[in-house]
């Protein structure tokens, strides 16, 4: 059932695993207060999920993070997508909107950051706000880039056949943009834990940012990993479900591809 | 309803920055339900012209009109057959076909009847679920060509239709359109570079020059293929044996030759 290709990749993981063990509980060579051993790891992942630790236990803090990751991302492409379908359709908004881009895009949206717990305190507003501004941009310019590199004859041929202005939206520039569209949601995701998880170390009360904070506080290494490898899995469980999706919905150009 | 009528037309393109003159001072007048071809070397302007029947570019001076109403935009009364085709990747055979009649507020049923009708026409029946990429380039301009049909359109303009085409399928196709234009005669301005195709096709045919391109003459086939009787021959190849096809299309290769730098095959 799993390819040649899922083997390869499962030995990798394999290997460095065992590497891992070798340098922290056989040799010893990275100690324990730099890196966690095996063990240790396993052992604050015991902790957290029994006992808790951060004011609470690993779901809550995972789910309560997935949760303003969903909502910041939803808002961006709820926002974004239409903006650069539209900038891309109609020379005036581009050249009404692009300067305004031009100059809050340079701007880190981790910088954003302090000036949104000032608005909106260390709760969860402030983090949907910081992460919809990253999200923000790359849906944009990617829906943007998406319908100003539609193939001409199509939008032609679709003005010939008298296609009316929302249907052309709706069934011929949306499509047609849809792969790059696309691109662009899978750098938003991306962007969105990146910014989660500064965000919530910077100022939170509960999510894996936290743990990730308190552990450094603590000197405690397990937990770390424990953070680290937690936000990992969620990103990486994110992105499997958009590619799923983008799958779903391209399928007549994932299958022109093969 | 179908006449088409270039009156003086020039095309500059990039008036502001210099200009380049594409068109010099065109004068044609197809009939209705007439098949006239442009040939003409490559960058002449052949395309340009069809692209002002069409709507999708304005003439710098004069008027081309259609039915006696001067072009003003695109629109399904002039349908276009589009050399890479042009379909909607995204939507089935029959959903690229039935787009044009959901635009005209057709009903469903009246959709679905003309839907069948044109599927039949170009032998497309077991495709219609199919996707675009899942044909060969003939079906694919197959689907494009039932596209236009199917709106009924007065014109059909067809900008090099089968250039994209390998030899054996180009052949099908012309001799394909042949059969539509008897079955279904529409008024048709054909754009090409292929001297046969143009002869074997075409009720007329207008040649360019070079650019600035102007018409430099028309040739009347129809007289001869009457009088030689094309038509009794089935096959494209009996017909291009023909002394009197060959003469046609020696007559206007040469004319073609004349223009220096020209690119004809």
């Amino acid at each position: 059932m799993l390819g040649r290709r899922t083997w390869i990749g499962l030995a990798t993981v394999l290997a460095l695993v065992a590497i891992w063990f070798l340098l922290t509980t056989v040799t010893g060579m990275v100690s324990g207060g730099r890196f966690p051993s095996p063990a240790e790891f396993w052992a604050s992942f015991r902790q957290i999920t029994g006992r808790g630790y951060a004011g609470g236990d690993l779901l809550q803090h995972a789910l309560h993070s997935l949760k303003l990751v969903v909502m910041g991302f939803a808002v961006a492409v709820a926002t974004g997508v239409p903006l650069g379908l539209w900038m891309g359709w109609s020379r005036k908004v581009e050249a009404a909107i692009n300067p305004v881009f031009l100059v809050i895009r340079p701007i880190p949206p981790l910088a954003w950051i302090p000036l949104a717990i000032l608005w909106l305190g260390l709760g969860d507003a402030a983090k949907i706000m910081v992460i919809w501004f990253s999200a923000f941009v790359p849906s944009v310019i990617n829906s943007f880039t998406g319908v100003r590199t539609i193939d001409r004859p199509i939008l032609e041929a679709a003005r010939m056949l008298g296609t009316p202005r929302w249907r052309m939206v709706t069934e011929v520039i949306a499509p047609a943009a849809a792969p790059m569209i696309f691109t662009g949601l899978r750098l938003s995701l991306q962007a969105s834990w990146t910014t989660l998880v500064a965000a919530e170390l910077v100022g939170a009360l509960v999510g894996v940012g936290f743990v990730l904070n308190m552990a450094q506080q603590d000197l405690y290494p397990g937990m770390i990993l424990v953070g680290m490898v937690t936000v990992g899995m969620l990103g990486w469980g994110t992105t499997k479900l958009l590619a799923m999706a983008e799958q779903h919905a391209l399928a007549w150009n994932v299958a022109a591809r093969d | 309803m179908g006449s088409i009528r270039f009156d003086h037309v020039d095309k500059v393109f990039g008036p502001n920055t210099g200009g380049v003159k594409a068109l010099d001072d065109i004068n044609l007048e197809i009939g209705e339900k007439e098949f006239v071809a442009i040939v003409g070397p490559s960058g002449c302007g052949k395309t340009t012209c069809l692209r002002m029947v069409a709507g999708f570019e304005a003439p710098s001076a004069g008027v081309v009109s259609v039915s006696g109403k001067p072009v003003t935009a695109p629109g399904p009364d002039r349908a276009v057959v589009f050399q890479q085709f042009a379909l909607f990747p995204w939507k089935t055979v029959r959903e690229n076909i039935e787009l044009g009649l959901r635009n005209k507020n057709l009903p469903a049923g009246k959709r679905a009847d003309l839907v069948a009708g044109a599927l039949k026409l170009m032998n497309l029946e077991s495709h219609a679920a199919a996707f675009p990429h899942q044909l060969s380039g003939g079906m694919q301009q197959r689907v494009a060509i039932a596209r236009a049909y199917v709106l009924d359109p007065d014109v059909l303009l067809m900008d090099e239709p089968f250039g994209a085409l390998d030899a054996q399928t180009r052949v099908v196709m012309q001799e394909e359109l042949v059969r539509l234009a008897r079955v279904n005669p529409r008024t048709v301005l054909f754009i090409t570079h292929a001297v046969e195709e143009a002869v074997y096709l075409a009720d007329r045919v207008a040649i360019m020059t070079r650019r600035p391109g102007r018409i430099k003459e028309v040739l009347d086939i129809r007289a001869i293929r009457q009088a030689e009787n094309w038509d009794k021959h089935q096959r494209i190849e009996d017909v291009m044996d023909l002394e009197s096809f060959v003469h046609l299309r020696t007559q206007i290769w040469k004319s073609l030759r004349e223009e220096k730098g020209a690119n004809v095959t």
